[in-house]
């Protein structure tokens, strides 16, 4: 005889899903030219390194506190972490002459210096308190300003390499963790409807990216014609919004579909626990379904927090520096699920 | 980027196109490059067409189409200088999706506005304004206007574009371009 899961016990155990769980982090973050400088892309080494010093020299006068640091004084490992973790590119790496990050951490702000173009400033706040990273990204903007001949003009706004960012430079991505939706069969619609609100739907990784483990990054496509006070409005309102749908949808999985959940959840830490070679991939996949759970507060002993941060650790730059050694890439898998099998250990299905 | 012939939807292909002699390369949807392998292939005589009046609906639409497509031609002939600050061609930016400097949007202003308008449904800023950079704009404006008074020998004009560069202060090269 099948089991029925009992709905009602499900239902009562749930705890209630807070945005945070959901809205992951939100970055603001500003596209800036110098007036009489060629693009990054165009550029040679020599304007690079010229770029990199007059934004060297402003950071210092206005005493902002971070301190400019070329790319090339990075080592390898370290500039993977700094790319895991959301505060620069790829396309940083990749154009790695002049190229320069400046961090302000206590405010939560990077600074990507001759990346696509000259300055891509990026302030970052917690779940989507999109006005807090706006205005620590407009801070500095401001100071810099001070300083630099910014390329602008009153028709066109800021001037930027691309012209998919003319105007205020400006955009605005709440990062969100959508599996309810996906499991729901119900994330494509969603997908489509901010999409035709003119809003850019991406991966965890940025533009080009899957989106590993549902996570997905909602930003705006328009950057003219609009201040930047009202982008960052309608980004974290249609956020939120999007928010509260993944939220229904998971209370409906757990109403609705309390056997399809469990077995989701049950295989994902079951995997974690017991897998003896896990790619960055597949542990996403089977981190994500956890974090789903946590939230819910379907494990024991486990957090939404905690899982975050073993996303975060799991990730190649991170795990070789937690081993403090280079790890060919079969290598990293075995590492990577033993990592996770010790860390959730620990942890039990409840009910 | 979009197509450059209906800006409506992304270019996926490239087509050649030969204009007053010269061979352009067009990024274009696969709509429009249908269209266009169209248009290279010479229709068979209708049976209306006898070839003698040349009043017949092929023919004239074809003039119809040449004539649009001349105008696009012209356009894209006059785009294909290069930015006069930084060297970029046309070609050379399209290819990469990068502009070169921010005298591009200048220099390849005719190409940019619908790209603009496609990617933004706008093209006018209304947001943040840096002062130092708007001061240095209209500086930049006030000297090309008076330049250009200079050069057409409107000298009264000149001097009030003079007046209003020293307004707004910080730079003496005004002063050089007219003489009192």
């Amino acid at each position: 005889m099948r089991m029925t899961p009992d709905v009602d016990a499900s239902a009562r155990r749930t705890k209630t899903v807070s945005a945070g769980d959901i809205a992951m982090s939100c970055r603001v973050r500003l596209a800036r030219n110098l007036s009489d400088e060629r693009f990054p892309d165009w550029a040679t080494e020599c304007d690079r390194e010229r770029v990199f010093a007059k934004v060297r020299a402003a950071l210092e006068t206005e005493k902002t506190g971070a301190t400019l640091e070329p790319v090339a004084s990075f080592d390898a490992q370290h500039l993977e972490m700094l790319r895991e973790a959301h505060l620069i590119s790829k396309d940083l790496l990749e154009h790695a002459a002049g190229g320069g990050i400046a961090r302000l951490e206590k405010s939560q702000v990077c600074m990507m210096v001759n990346e696509e173009d000259h300055l891509r400033i990026q302030g970052f706040s917690f779940g989507l308190d999109m006005q807090t990273a706006w205005q620590r990204a407009d801070q500095l903007d401001t100071l810099l300003e001070r300083q630099l001949n910014y390329a602008w003009s009153p028709r066109f706004g800021y001037l930027t390499a691309c012209p998919s960012n003319v105007g205020t430079g400006l955009r605005a991505s709440a990062m969100v963790h959508l599996l309810g939706l996906r499991l729901l069969g119900e994330l494509e619609a969603v997908v489509r409807g901010l999409e035709r609100m003119r809003l850019l739907v991406r991966g965890i990784g940025g533009e080009g990216s899957e989106a590993a483990g549902q996570i997905y990054q909602i930003s705006n496509m328009d950057a003219l014609g609009v201040s930047e006070e009202t982008i960052v409005q309608r980004v974290a309102r249609i956020s939120g919004e999007v928010v509260r749908q993944e939220h229904n949808a998971r209370v409906r999985l757990v109403q609705e579909m309390p056997l399809v959940l469990m077995d989701c959840l049950a295989r994902s830490l079951s995997v974690l626990q017991n897998a003896r070679l896990l790619s960055t991939v597949e542990a996403l996949e089977f981190l994500s379904a956890m974090r789903l759970g946590a939230a819910l507060g379907f494990f024991t002993r486990l957090k939404v927090f905690d899982i975050d941060k073993l996303i975060l650790l799991m990730q190649p730059g991170h795990m070789q520096q937690g081993m403090k050694t280079s790890l060919m890439s079969e290598e990293r898998d075995e590492v990577r699920a033993g990592f996770l099998s010790r860390k959730l250990a620990h942890v039990k299905l409840k009910g | 980027m979009k197509c450059e012939m209906c800006h409506q939807v992304e270019a996926e292909t490239v087509v050649h196109k030969t204009i007053e002699g010269e061979i352009l390369e067009l990024f274009v949807c696969q709509e429009c490059a249908r269209r266009e392998s169209r248009r290279d292939v010479p229709h068979p005589p209708l049976p209306h067409d006898n070839g003698e009046d040349g009043v017949s609906a092929v023919p004239l639409m074809g003039m119809i189409l040449d004539a649009a497509f001349e105008i696009v031609g012209k356009s894209i002939n006059r785009e294909e200088t290069a930015c006069p600050v930084c060297g970029i061609s046309r070609g050379e930016y399209r290819k990469r999706s990068r502009l070169g400097c921010p005298a591009c949007y200048e220099a390849f202003s005719k190409d940019l506005e619908a790209a603009i308008s496609d990617l933004h449904r706008a093209t006018q800023h209304t947001g943040k304004t840096p002062e130092k950079a708007k001061a240095a704009w209209q500086r930049q404006q006030l000297l090309n206007a008076l330049d250009d008074a200079v050069k057409g020998q409107r000298y009264e004009e000149a001097i009030i574009l003079r007046d209003q560069l020293g307004k707004l202060g910080g730079d003496e090269s005004a002063k050089g371009r007219l003489a009192p």
